[in-house]
């Protein structure tokens, strides 16, 4: 018996002595002082694990001289040995990120601090609640080096980024947006052309799906993209789940949308008086050409009152996250809609994502990311359009109104509003239909076998399928389907589908090797093949029974179809030889072979090889004092390709035509079949510095990169009987200097950072074939083009007359006579400005205060020039009376003697000498603009848990409020031919930013 | 396992290199398929007489915006210069009518040099474009001398050659013409599926008009009476027709649209944008009671009457929806207005077979007062005249100004800014720029 009882004791103890003592505590951070909730303790080696509750108290068994480690996701990991304390109480402490940082370098990933070549990260939280369509509108004035311009205020509407200036003339300019290792689509999908603005690929992705995107910027960095990395690659990482327990979300974000600024114009009373005056200067008589004061001025129509609206935004999210040992997930459904400030004008958009990692045995890990993206985009025509909404509520006649004594919309040849030059606008934004559907697919299978310890086989394959189709009908009411003669005047329907499809598949080999703790190796092997698949077809319908009917099925004539495929490729090996010396000395070796389909025999292949190295200096003794925490000196050397051209231009093809009702062949082009890339060399140094424990982190870039062989359409005489041939003829330059600057100002109660990156960009064209100049831009009087691409000269030129103000004694423009022949010509067209800024970037300042924070972003572009174009139109010196006029045209010379800036108004086409294309239209475009505001709350856990809640965020967020700038037009931040790079930078009549007040919720569930 | 299946992968990606990078092109013919087997002819022809086509409409903005038939009345700098008579080189319409003419050559040269060896090809075919090429490139290179002077003289397809040459003089041009000309009249058939296809009267008839521009009067009769006693066109009873319709019985030639193939551009510059009227000049002349029934070629709507816009508009080229596209080459009027020139310059104004006979044939049609008793010098301003009424708007207004030395005269008192530098249109600044043996040749005064 007592054998047994001596046996039952020591069971019992050593039952005990395994299940440890119970021991409590509490959890606290800076932020949280009362207890940080939601943090997970697990006994060290074991599955044993608990997660603080509210007050930041748990409770745990644990043997003595067991460690039980405490993590919590933005906080540093710590380990707490057991030695018997009665209670254990932690303060975690937050993880100063950068450094541990993995950055995803496309094909692998490295940390932070051993990356040798120019990366920048963008740290989602800066534009998480902002009111953004897509990723690439996030990265603006957030990186150096990287150029973000929204190119107007049209929701879903085009955004150019530019990394390191423009590199090229004729092909794209746009970097390579790597999502999941898939590069993605781009730019425009839609094949229509709505007078400037166009849609944007990467508005059907939602930005929350997506870790910090990495910005490759030196060739180092983005040697293994090869022949389509000369204009940078951006990387984005869709979120993965974490193990451990499931992790839901909801956010809910709701706000008003406004223009920014409008256009002063005049009103009915200041037109008349200057078209009277007009009028008499051509001598003749207003009273006969129907401009009678007091009968004409009765109306007084604001007309951009009438187009605008105060749109309304929403979005909608729920994402959920999680996993255990073997298997991962996260899952997000969001709905997005921006209404556009202009009627009629709407953007939404629906997506789905889904990533799954399994690991299949302990060598085998398998993996999938799947987004599903629908967009319609309901369209407005703008710009340089002369049925468009904005343009044309800009160029209205205050005495005309928009609807009838009934309030039925006045339509075409009404003497309301009779139609042409201008259209109504409201009608032209009320009654068309513009619907674009976008759908997209974005999807990848990955797996990962480590063959060996230091081994490892990754290969994936991946698809990116979008499929647009446009579905427009334009009334009999309106100008194209009503009153456009060649159109019948009956309704005009058009029914567009495109489908892009890429297919992508690699498989990369993976090998490191330690060599006695010192030495590291880290190898990288693979290859790539790339498709991509383009089909279209379109139809055409007119003379529809009436308004009522508006698909093409009812059209009495369909009269225009068209249908057409195309494909091409890109065939790639690629290599990477990582080595560090202790992690002081790195250097970094690649190379990267690509064949493209779109050049020829024995052309298609392109090498890019590239090399880099670090030193971190703050590793070596003698440089180991206490102020600084990191000192990184970084250089690379490396060349980099643009095979962004039409495909084929090295053949000499036909292609097909008709006449006279039959079918036939005629020339298309001429071939060269020795096209290559056009390639970048690029040299990059740069600094990385750390002070203070990294309370000052500095990172300061110099580059000079070369891009030859720009593929051209080399002008040709047209005796040959073809206006140019593809061929690599340019050469440019790009050099620039980028600085970022992070620092913690105060860091106690108040905790307050700063942020700032500014880019200095000198873009030049070294040369061109036969030194011709290439004219860009738009059609003008007094000049060959309204844009030049010159040697000498960066891309953005533009070129015209030089005003050099009016004649106080005729009130006739004065231009330079710049060749002194007497007479002023085109001949006498120099270069008036660029749209190059000389100095941008942004500056962020962020404060947090317990559970408040606040930050405000500021955004600034110094010393570019617009082209005011509108203003050709909109201050003509009389050329017409069609349209109506700025305010600054209350300043025109009147009577001998005055000085003023503004020519003589005579009405007339025989005498457009005022009004010719000259400096008087180029501005100063450089503006300071507080981009965004955002104010934040995290309810207390004890609230939250009143509301049944993990944690819960409010915010307030609001864009564009504030801006400072001397460009008379609406807004110095657009461009009218959206993504051009030779003619970037013009104001025709191009719909100003918006300005959105938006607050939000967001909310984590138990 | 591990290696089959990394072996595996790199196979495939390997297999899949070939069909990646070499895709075959969709819809387009290289250069050495265009021309290389019997079926390819027609295709081609169809591609010369298309890019002929393409040249022609800038002819009508040429003989009649350049002068005093039209006004330019919308937005487009390239129409306005040539309307307000202040056309500079870098003209738009100048350098697409310059690359349309040899645009066409190109083509016409393409198949002068591949088809004569091309086997297999029914003789008829071949003769009938053969024959096609010589004349559709004689009449580019007409309508080039007498818009640009002396111009280069391109016969080959050669990019090195034709990158880098110099104007050959007019009469240089005038003799390859007539070369052309030579070479198409016997082999060109003498009828066609419809006028929209070159026939040998077509031949003929550009023969008369060429001999009218050198004031050969007699070639000119003779081509003339050819075309017209061939009877194979009668004139239309009713003008309005020749306005509104295609294919009239009066046609000789004229390029085709269809419905599905018309670019809009005439209608949409005359009808649709209104981008040009006609002048006050041309309305009072259309308006006349020797215009008679020729006043359909225009059309007056009292809303478009504002500012400078006289209300008035070109009915020729109507909309797409009238179908009335088609840009006519010649037509039986043109032929009794050349004969009618050519007699009186011959001194047969009036009598028997004289120049009244042909005008007063137009001016029946036309329902207009016959022509009566006149010198040769009142007969020449009456040809002059009818011409303007007759073949309004189909761009020979300027050309005939011109060639009867004219247009100093009548465009002076038609616009302040006339200088004699618009008796030519300039060779285009692109072309100065991009072919250096033009590089100092611009025609004076530009």
């Amino acid at each position: 018996m007592g054998r047994i009882l001596l046996l039952f004791w020591l069971t019992i103890s050593v039952i005990a002595s395994a299940l440890g003592q119970r021991v409590s505590g509490q959890v606290v951070s800076a932020v949280e002082p009362d207890g940080l909730p939601g943090v997970n303790i697990v006994v060290k080696g074991t599955n044993t694990g608990v997660i603080t509750d509210l007050q930041g108290r748990f409770t745990i068994d644990i043997p003595l001289n067991g460690v039980l480690i405490f993590s919590f996701i933005g906080y540093r990991t710590q380990e707490v040995v057991y030695t018997g304390q009665a209670s254990i109480n932690v303060r975690l402490e937050e993880e100063p990120r950068e450094l541990s940082e993995v950055v995803v370098t496309g094909y692998s990933s490295v940390l932070k601090k051993d990356i040798t070549g120019s990366i920048t990260s963008v740290d989602p939280d800066r534009y998480r609640e902002l009111s953004i369509n897509g990723v690439d509108q996030a990265l603006q004035g957030q990186a150096a080096g990287v150029q973000v311009t929204q190119s107007s205020g049209t929701p879903g509407g085009g955004i150019s980024v530019r990394i390191r200036g423009s590199t090229s003339i004729g092909a794209s300019n746009r970097p390579l947006f790597i999502i999941d290792g898939i590069p993605v689509e781009t730019g425009s999908l839609s094949g229509r052309s709505f007078g400037g603005q166009s849609d944007n690929a990467l508005a059907l992705f939602n930005p929350a799906d997506y870790e910090a995107p990495q910005i490759l910027k030196d060739a180092s960095a983005k040697a293994l993209y090869g022949s389509r990395a000369s204009n940078g690659v951006i990387i984005l990482t869709s979120k993965k789940g974490k193990r451990g327990s499931t992790r839901m979300e909801a956010e809910v974000q709701r706000g008003v949308i406004d223009p920014v600024k409008k256009v002063d114009l005049l009103n009915s009373r200041e037109l008349l008086e200057l078209q009277r005056e007009a009028v008499r200067n051509a001598g003749e008589n207003p009273d006969a050409l129907g401009l009678i004061a007091g009968v004409t001025d009765a109306v007084n129509t604001d007309w951009l009152d009438e187009v605008f609206r105060r749109g309304i935004m929403e979005q909608y999210q729920i994402s959920a996250s999680g996993g255990d040992d073997n298997t991962t997930f996260y899952m997000n459904a969001s709905y997005r809609g921006e209404e556009g400030v202009q009627l009629n004008n709407k953007f939404e958009r629906m997506s789905f994502s889904s990533n799954l990692e399994r690991k299949v045995n302990q060598k085998f890990t398998l993996g999938s990311n799947i987004t599903l993206s629908r967009s319609l985009n309901k369209r407005v025509k703008g710009d340089n359009f002369l049925d468009g909404v904005y343009s044309g509520a800009i160029k209205s006649l205050p005495y005309y109104t928009p609807y009838d004594e009934n309030g039925t919309l006045v339509w075409p040849g009404s003497p309301l509003y009779p139609g042409f030059p201008n259209f109504n606008p409201v009608a032209q934004a009320v009654l068309p239909r513009f619907d674009v559907f976008t759908t997209k697919v974005l999807a990848s299978l990955n797996g990962t076998y480590q063959l060996l310890p230091e081994l490892r086989l990754r290969a994936q394959t991946s698809i990116d399928y979008n499929d647009v189709t446009e579905d427009q009908y334009e009334s009999s009411k309106t100008a194209i389907g009503g009153v456009l003669t060649s159109v019948g005047g009956r309704g005009y329907g058009i029914f567009n589908a495109t489908t892009l499809t890429n297919f992508i598949s690699n498989a990369t080999l993976f090998y490191n090797k330690n060599i006695s703790d010192r030495h590291h190796i880290n190898v990288l092997a693979g290859t790539e093949v790339l498709q991509n698949f383009e089909r279209s077809g379109s139809v055409q319908g007119r003379l529809f029974p009436s308004d009522d009917f508006t698909y093409i099925a009812s059209a009495g004539i369909v009269d225009a179809g068209s249908s057409f495929r195309s494909r091409g490729g890109l065939f790639s090996v690629f290599s990477e030889v990582r080595y560090d010396f202790m992690e002081k000395i790195l250097v970094t070796a690649s190379m990267r072979a690509d064949g493209s389909s779109n050049f020829g025999p024995g052309k298609k292949f392109g090498y890019f090889p590239a090399v880099s190295a670090a030193w971190r200096l703050s590793d070596e003794e003698f440089l180991s004092f206490g102020t600084i925490s990191d000192l990184k000196l970084r250089a690379s050397f490396g060349y980099s390709g643009n095979e962004r051209i039409p495909a084929f231009g090295f053949l000499g093809t036909w292609s097909a035509t008709t006449y006279n009702g039959n079918s036939g062949t005629a020339p298309g082009n001429i071939g060269n079949p020795n096209i290559r890339w056009e390639t970048t060399q690029e040299l990059n140094v740069g600094v990385d510095l750390g002070l203070w424990e990294d309370r000052v982190q500095a990172t300061l870039d110099a580059y000079i990169n070369n891009t030859s062989g720009l593929l051209l359409g080399r002008p040709y005489a047209a005796t040959t009987g073809f206006a140019s041939i593809q061929d690599n003829v340019g050469k440019l330059q790009n050099k620039g200097i980028e600085l970022m600057v992070e620092t913690v100002n105060i860091d106690r109660v108040i905790k307050w950072t700063t942020s700032i990156n500014l880019s200095r960009n000198l873009n030049k064209v070294v040369a061109l074939t036969d030194t011709v100049p290439l004219f860009r831009g738009y059609q003008a009087e007094g000049t060959n083009a309204t844009n030049i691409v010159k040697v000498g000269e960066p891309l953005g030129t533009f070129i015209g007359l030089k005003f050099l103000g009016v004649n106080p004694a005729t009130g006739d423009a004065i231009y330079d006579d710049s060749n002194n022949d007497g007479q002023i010509n085109n001949d006498d067209a120099v270069v008036i400005g660029n749209a190059q800024p000389k100095l941008f970037g942004g500056v962020t300042n962020r404060v947090a205060y317990g559970r408040f924070d606040l930050s405000a972003f500021f955004q600034f572009s110094l010393g570019n020039k617009i082209l005011n174009f509108a203003n050709a139109t909109l201050l003509n010196a009389g050329q017409d009376i069609e349209n109506n006029q700025v305010k600054a045209a209350l300043r025109r010379w009147r009577k001998p003697g005055d000085i003023t800036d503004v020519p003589r108004y005579e009405l007339g086409a025989k005498n457009n000498f005022n009004n010719l294309h000259s400096s008087r239209l180029v501005e100063d475009g450089s503006y300071l603009r507080l981009k965004n505001v955002n104010v934040g709350y995290q309810l207390s856990p004890k609230l939250a848990d009143r509301l049944k809640l993990q944690s819960v965020r409010v915010f307030l967020s609001a864009t564009n409020l504030w801006t400072l700038t001397r460009y008379s037009g609406a807004d110095p931040e657009v461009s009218t031919l959206d993504g051009s790079t030779t003619a970037q930078g013009i104001d025709f009549f191009t719909l100003p930013q918006v300005r959105t007040v938006s607050v939000g919720l967001n909310a984590s569930l138990k | 396992m591990k290696t089959r299946i990394t072996c595996c992968i790199f196979v495939l990606v390997l297999w899949a290199c070939d069909e990646t990078i070499n895709p075959k092109p969709v819809d387009l013919l290289v250069d050495d398929l265009a021309l290389n087997e019997p079926g390819d002819v027609a295709n081609v022809e169809i591609g010369l007489y298309s890019a002929f086509r393409g040249m022609v409409y800038n002819t009508i903005i040429a003989g009649d915006l350049t002068a005093d038939m039209m006004l330019h009345n919308g937005t487009f700098s390239q129409y306005r210069e040539i309307g307000i008579k202040q056309i500079t080189s870098a003209n738009a319409s100048a350098a697409e009518l310059w690359a349309g003419i040899y645009y066409t050559a190109y083509i016409a040269n393409f198949i002068l040099e591949r088809l004569p060896d091309l086997p297999g090809v029914p003789t008829a075919q071949r003769q009938r474009v053969l024959g096609t090429a010589h004349f559709l490139r004689g009449y580019a290179y007409f309508i080039g001398t007498y818009t640009f002077g002396g111009i280069p003289r391109v016969t080959s397809t050669d990019f090195e050659t034709n990158r880098n040459i110099a104007r050959s003089d007019r009469q240089e041009i005038l003799n390859l013409i007539v070369e052309d000309y030579g070479a198409a009249i016997n082999t060109l058939p003498a009828q066609a599926a419809n006028a929209g296809f070159a026939t040998t009267l077509a031949v003929r008839a550009a023969l008369a008009k060429l001999y009218l521009y050198t004031g050969n009067w007699a070639q000119a009769e003779t081509f003339a009476s050819e075309v017209i006693n061939s009877n194979e066109f009668t004139l239309e009873p009713d003008f309005s027709d020749v306005v509104l319709t295609d294919f009239t019985s009066e046609a000789i030639f004229e390029v085709g649209y269809t419905i599905a193939d018309d670019p809009g551009t005439l209608n949409t510059l005359f009808e649709g944008r209104r981008e040009i009227i006609p002048s006050n000049e041309t309305i009072i002349a259309l308006a006349s009671t020797e215009s008679g029934d020729r006043f359909s070629s225009i059309a007056f709507n009292v809303l478009n009457l504002k500012g400078n816009d006289n209300g008035w508009t070109i009915r020729k080229y109507g909309t797409a929806v009238d179908d009335n596209n088609n840009i006519v080459i010649f037509r039986l009027p043109e032929m009794y207005l050349i004969r009618a020139e050519a007699r009186a310059q011959q001194g047969r104004a009036t009598g028997a077979n004289s120049a009244r006979d042909d005008v007063n044939v137009l001016r029946s049609r036309a329902n207009a007062p016959l022509v009566g008793v006149v010198s040769q010098a009142q007969m020449l301003t009456v040809i002059e005249n009818e011409r303007r009424m007759e073949l309004a708007f189909e761009g020979h207004r300027w050309y005939d100004l011109v060639r009867t030395n004219r247009a100093t005269a009548v465009m002076t008192a038609f616009s302040p800014n006339w200088k004699d530098t618009y008796l030519l249109w300039p060779v285009p600044q692109r072309e100065l720029q991009n072919n250096p043996a033009l590089a100092n040749d611009q025609n004076p005064g530009y």
